[in-house]
């Protein structure tokens, strides 16, 4: 996800747990949840479908080829569900949804989820590798500038966030292209693999590699900005604690305590965040995948409202409604986990 | 931070009059809050920079324009040497393809930047206060509906669903952008005002406002909010930086303002086409974006720890 400034605002107040006395067991609060999440996404669904219904063109008006004679566009709109009065077609789009058939895309005529299933295994490798990238460095920076403030890595943490927050992705996309790719010729500009060439399965991988670097580090940015910063200021909780002075009295070694006392406590509320990040993953980084055409789930997104696919639109609208949710409540769940001081309600 | 760092371990009386024990009793006089914040805004000296660049930004882009008397949307193609040229002294800013003066093309696409980022702060945070009080002030089933309409917006990642109103809705003129980026910004506003007046509602002085016969829509608004100003002021200040980027993103894919009328965003977009023959015409506008999102992160951050000097270090 290429997340607004907002979400690096609010990242600190993600803890929807609410630390009330009388405790219930975890079986249940999940069941809870649960329950709670299914009329948000229907709520979601029924929107996004009034939506793309609604929209000027939407999908009633989809260009079908002007040739057509009427009983043929009579047959297409059979095919595609578009006979019915609207809510009877949202009925039918859920009840086929739930069943994993989101209909058919109409570009392609391929089912929907062939579709994203093509596009999946590409925003995996961008993503993946840029959440491990970004975790990396964001817990090497947040932890030294916590437990060294005003240091040269604090300040240089400072500076980096800053920038992570306020550059839109798509000029970090631009610049890192121009220096590397047109300026330098250190990287190439575009694209997942070199197109043309019949390489050998290691040469293949290097070429791979070669090509996600930028966009890599491109969409990490973000997340150690967010991430290292969120780290620091627990960091700084933690290193106040008693039982670090314990530690410490007890003759525990300075990288002991680190590793032993302070990283662990201070990693949990992290891995929510982390968590919750990698939610967004269904959307894919549009601006990211767009700009450097990587073919994942951001680029066949902003391809198909160019097209006006509507059946992938509104399937990849829910789906990432569905994912956010779904992570949202696994970072509360693994928070739990994590922290037995934290109690459902 | 640094200076609202020390005043935390300063004892309290120190930190609301700092040189009341070297100043003569008869000139002894206490600020006013107002006056603490401020004093205390001015101490933080990134705070303060951003706050100086952007009133400069705001000169440039709505005075420059009557002192740097060139039409931006003056077409040059004759002169070979007129388009994509490089910044000199007759185009500070160099031209892009079609010889526009990109100076003038600046001040014009600040213009409409800014205002897109303010008015859909603006618009925003009105919708976000109203619901964000109504949820928190009556609670029930009122607070229940809000928040679940919240949660549908917060549910899907912000840009899907940006381009795709933005695909189906937009005509390219500011107001519908501004509209449209107003429609996704209440929602941590509210959230963030429902926690403040669930918080406040219960404190002794709502309860004593009450007690003396103030109605609802009184105690909500003239009683809680100015309590909760605060936060909602830094909010504020983040999100007109934050819509700023969300503008530049919509026209850089073409979703947002459309010629004739021009944003950084929209130049961009047009500069990115030749941006290996000429990098100015992105680097500047981008510059530009990145340097008054900046300032208003910075001031935002400020004004943070201004008015709350508890909480620093978040």
């Amino acid at each position: 996800m290429d997340f607004p400034p907002g979400d690096f605002l609010i990242l600190g107040c993600v803890c929807p747990l609410v630390i009330v006395t009388p405790e219930v067991s975890m079986g249940r609060y999940v069941i809870r949840r649960i329950l709670q999440a299914i009329p948000l996404l229907l709520l979601v669904s029924i929107f996004m479908f009034a939506l793309i219904h609604l929209m000027p063109g939407g999908p009633d008006q989809v260009i079908f080829n002007p040739h057509l004679s009427a009983a043929a566009r009579a047959q297409m709109r059979v095919r595609f569900g578009l006979d019915d009065p609207v809510p009877i077609q949202y009925l039918k789009w859920l009840r086929n949804a739930l069943t994993g058939d989101f209909g058919f895309s109409f570009t392609t005529n391929l089912p929907v989820l062939t579709v994203l299933g093509q596009r999946f295994p590409a925003t995996l490798e961008l993503f993946g590798s840029a959440l491990i990238f970004a975790l990396i460095f964001a817990i090497l920076l947040g932890v030294v500038a916590g437990v060294r403030q005003r240091s040269i890595t604090d300040y240089t943490l400072t500076t980096v966030s800053y920038f992570g927050i306020s550059m839109p992705v798509f000029l970090f996309a631009l610049f890192g292209q121009y220096i590397f790719a047109v300026a330098l010729h250190w990287l190439p500009a575009s694209g997942i693999t070199s197109v043309g060439y019949t390489l050998a399965p290691f040469d293949a991988f290097v070429d791979g590699v070669w090509h996600l670097i930028l966009p890599m580090m491109v969409l990490s940015i973000l997340f150690i900005a967010a991430w290292s910063r969120y780290l620091r200021s627990t960091m700084i909780d933690v290193v106040k604690q008693d039982y670090m002075r314990t530690a410490r009295a007890k003759g525990v070694s300075p990288l002991g305590v680190l590793m032993r006392h302070a990283m662990r406590n201070a990693l949990i509320p992290l891995v929510t965040v982390v968590t919750l990040d990698f939610g967004s993953i269904a959307g894919g980084a549009v601006i990211t995948e767009t700009i450097f055409s990587w073919p994942g789930m951001g680029q066949l997104f902003y391809q198909s409202l160019e097209a006006r696919d509507y059946p992938i639109l509104l399937a990849m609208l829910t789906l990432s409604a569905f994912f956010v949710v779904a992570f949202n409540l696994l970072a509360d769940i693994l928070y739990g986990v994590l922290d037995p001081r934290i109690r459902y309600a | 931070m640094d200076v609202s760092e020390q005043l935390s371990l300063s004892s309290f009386d120190e930190e609301i009059e700092p040189f009341l024990a070297e100043t003569s009793e008869l000139v002894q006089k206490r600020r006013s809050q107002g006056r603490i914040i401020f004093d205390r805004f001015m101490r933080n000296y990134t705070a303060v920079g951003g706050a100086a660049f952007l009133i400069l930004l705001f000169i440039f882009c709505f005075v420059g324009p009557y002192i740097w008397h060139v039409n931006p949307n003056t077409v040059n193609v004759l002169h070979v040497k007129e388009t994509l040229a490089n910044p000199s002294l007759t185009h500070p800013f160099g031209t892009d393809d079609v010889g526009r003066d990109q100076l003038a093309r600046a001040m014009a696409g600040g213009q409409v930047s800014l205002i897109v980022g303010l008015l859909s702060m603006l618009i925003g945070i009105g919708i976000g206060t109203l619901i964000g009080a109504l949820a928190g002030f009556y609670g029930g089933w009122i607070d229940n509906v809000l928040m679940r309409i919240t949660d549908v917006v917060l549910a899907v990642p912000l840009y899907l669903l940006l381009f795709v109103l933005s695909a189906a809705f937009s005509d390219g003129k500011p107001q519908t952008v501004i509209l449209i980026i107003a429609f996704f910004s209440w929602t941590y506003a509210a959230r963030l005002i429902r926690g403040e007046f669930l918080a406040l509602k219960e404190r002794e002085f709502v309860m004593a406002a009450r007690t003396i016969g103030a109605n609802n829509f009184r105690l909500m608004f003239r009683h809680i909010l100015p309590n909760a100003a605060g936060p909602i002021i830094v909010n504020a200040t983040l999100l007109v930086g934050a819509n700023i980027i969300t503008e530049s993103v919509l026209s850089y894919f073409g979703f947002g303002v459309q010629p004739p009328n021009a944003s950084w965003g929209t130049m961009i977009a047009t500069g990115d086409s030749f941006f290996d023959v000429d990098p100015w015409l992105v680097f500047i506008p981008g510059l530009l974006i990145f340097a008054t999102v900046l300032s208003f992160n910075l001031m935002g951050d400020g004004l943070r720890d201004a008015l709350d000097p508890y909480m620093t270090e978040r």
